[in-house]
């Protein structure tokens, strides 16, 4: 299964997306981004499943969050940004 | 023991407090230095709060709640965001010296806006009169020494016409009085943890509108390959490992808090403090500080005893195992506008915790020390 990694710009905006995310029933997974992905250095991203990232973009947006850079983990472990 | 010092600290706390550090102490880590479990356990205490002071606050982004060391490190912030060097700014006659020596040492002029002790109304003349042209505004919630309450939505009121950001100082508010930040539309509010929050020492809060300057820089867990503080909330102003044993307790207390009401807490308080004057002015030579109208004044009650030094009741109080505070409460500015910088007073300052008992039995030893001395 193909995941979407939301970054995040501090911990606290990470946990407070990855709440509302709880809170509409999408699972949510608070880690720290890649550093290959993390250019500022040391950032905190969601990760969520292929199937829900539109559910979970929208009810980030209603929660007044800003939208951020995304990037999709290939099957060999790569990470590619998701052009919008 | 009958511990009646809230006003500095509140040393009786809910036994949840002592529970939730206990805990942080055992399972949490530092909040941002990792992806592990207790760094996390430790990030979810940490918003926690931050969502549970923004509630009781009337704040929508926990984001702008700033863990500090106290209010004194809050109101630096603050005024160091705000203030420089020979900037006019408008202070109430009551502030602490956590709020004049920031002052002090930047060099801004301070215009004080002097008015009589529990007499709102010339407290908004005061400020009203000086607040054009003024850089910025800073007012105590509350004065620590006497427990009056400033018409704070007044003066923010004031401080939105004359376009003056307003730093609040509720050091002495907070958990005892309703607060509405947002609509206040103040700039700043600091408050410590460890007071009416009930919380441990070493906690204190600044809730921000906007952003602020860092007076620390270091790491943060965000941004680490970047020489500046990041530029968002609220890592730009919270550089270092946090206190998160603190800050689970502190948790604990804004919660024991919301629990009970502040309002509540206040009546409480109140009926004790009440009950402390009416007790004191029966004795000869005693003049105490209270409000004729009762809903200008918390739970802190100051008095002093003719011919006799404040720290010398104190003293003898101590040892008669009630525990006040006495002398000018680092709080000259309030002392030279009330006129009692000569001799400071004796205050006492009740919490939740307090009671009708040990009001009755301090008052009894108070009586029997001034004889005595």
């Amino acid at each position: 299964m193909l995941h979407y990694y939301i970054m995040c710009r501090s911990l606290t905006y990470a946990q407070r997306a990855a709440r509302v995310l709880e809170r509409s029933g999408i699972t949510a997974i608070l880690t720290r981004a890649p550093r290959s992905i993390s250019y500022e250095g040391c950032l905190y991203c969601i990760k969520v499943s292929e199937k829900r990232l539109s559910e979970a973009l929208r009810a980030l947006k209603k929660a007044g969050f800003n939208s951020s850079r995304i990037y999709v983990k290939g099957p060999e472990g790569s990470l590619t940004e998701v052009k919008r | 023991m009958i511990y009646l010092d809230n006003a500095a600290t509140s040393l009786l706390k809910p036994k949840s407090i002592e529970a939730a550090m206990m805990r942080a102490m055992a399972t949490m880590a530092s909040p941002g230095r990792g992806g592990h479990k207790p760094a996390m356990l430790a990030a979810d205490t940490a918003l926690d709060c931050r969502q549970a002071v923004s509630r009781l606050f009337g704040m929508s982004d926990p984001e702008k709640v700033i863990f500090t060391l106290n209010a004194t490190h809050a109101l630096n912030i603050a005024i160091y965001s705000l203030v420089k060097n020979r900037d006019r700014v408008v202070i109430s006659g009551y502030e602490h010296n956590a709020v004049t020596k920031p002052l002090h040492a930047i060099g801004a002029r301070v215009a004080v806006a002097s008015s009589p002790l529990f007499d709102p109304v010339a407290a908004l003349e005061a400020f009203e009169s000086r607040l054009l042209g003024a850089k910025a505004a800073i007012c105590c919630h509350v004065s620590n020494v006497f427990g009056y309450i400033l018409p704070l939505e007044e003066i923010a009121g004031l401080c939105r016409y004359y376009g003056v950001p307003l730093i609040v100082d509720a050091s002495q508010s907070a958990g005892v009085l309703d607060i509405d930040f947002s609509g206040l539309g103040a700039e700043f509010m600091a408050m410590p943890g460890h007071k009416g929050l009930l919380g441990p020492q070493g906690t204190g809060i600044l809730l921000c509108r906007n952003s602020a300057e860092p007076i620390l820089h270091g790491g943060t867990g965000s941004n680490s390959a970047i020489p500046d503080m990041p530029d968002f909330l609220p890592d730009r102003l919270e550089a270092g490992t946090h206190n998160i044993t603190g800050i689970a307790g502190l948790l604990a207390g804004v919660r024991f808090v919301m629990r009970q009401t502040p309002a509540a807490i206040l009546e409480h308080e109140r009926r004790l403090c009440g009950l402390m004057a009416d007790r004191l002015e029966r004795i000869p030579g005693v003049r105490v500080y209270r409000a004729v109208n009762p809903e200008h004044q918390t739970g802190v009650l100051s008095v002093t005893v003719d011919g006799i030094s404040c720290e010398a009741i104190a003293e003898a109080l101590g040892a008669r195992d009630v525990a006040v505070r006495a002398g000018l409460h680092c709080s000259p500015t309030a002392h030279r506008t009330a006129g009692t910088l000569e001799t400071g007073t004796v205050r006492f300052s009740f919490s939740p915790f307090n009671t009708i008992a040990d009001v009755e039995k301090a008052a009894k030893i108070f009586g029997s020390v001034i004889k005595n001395l």
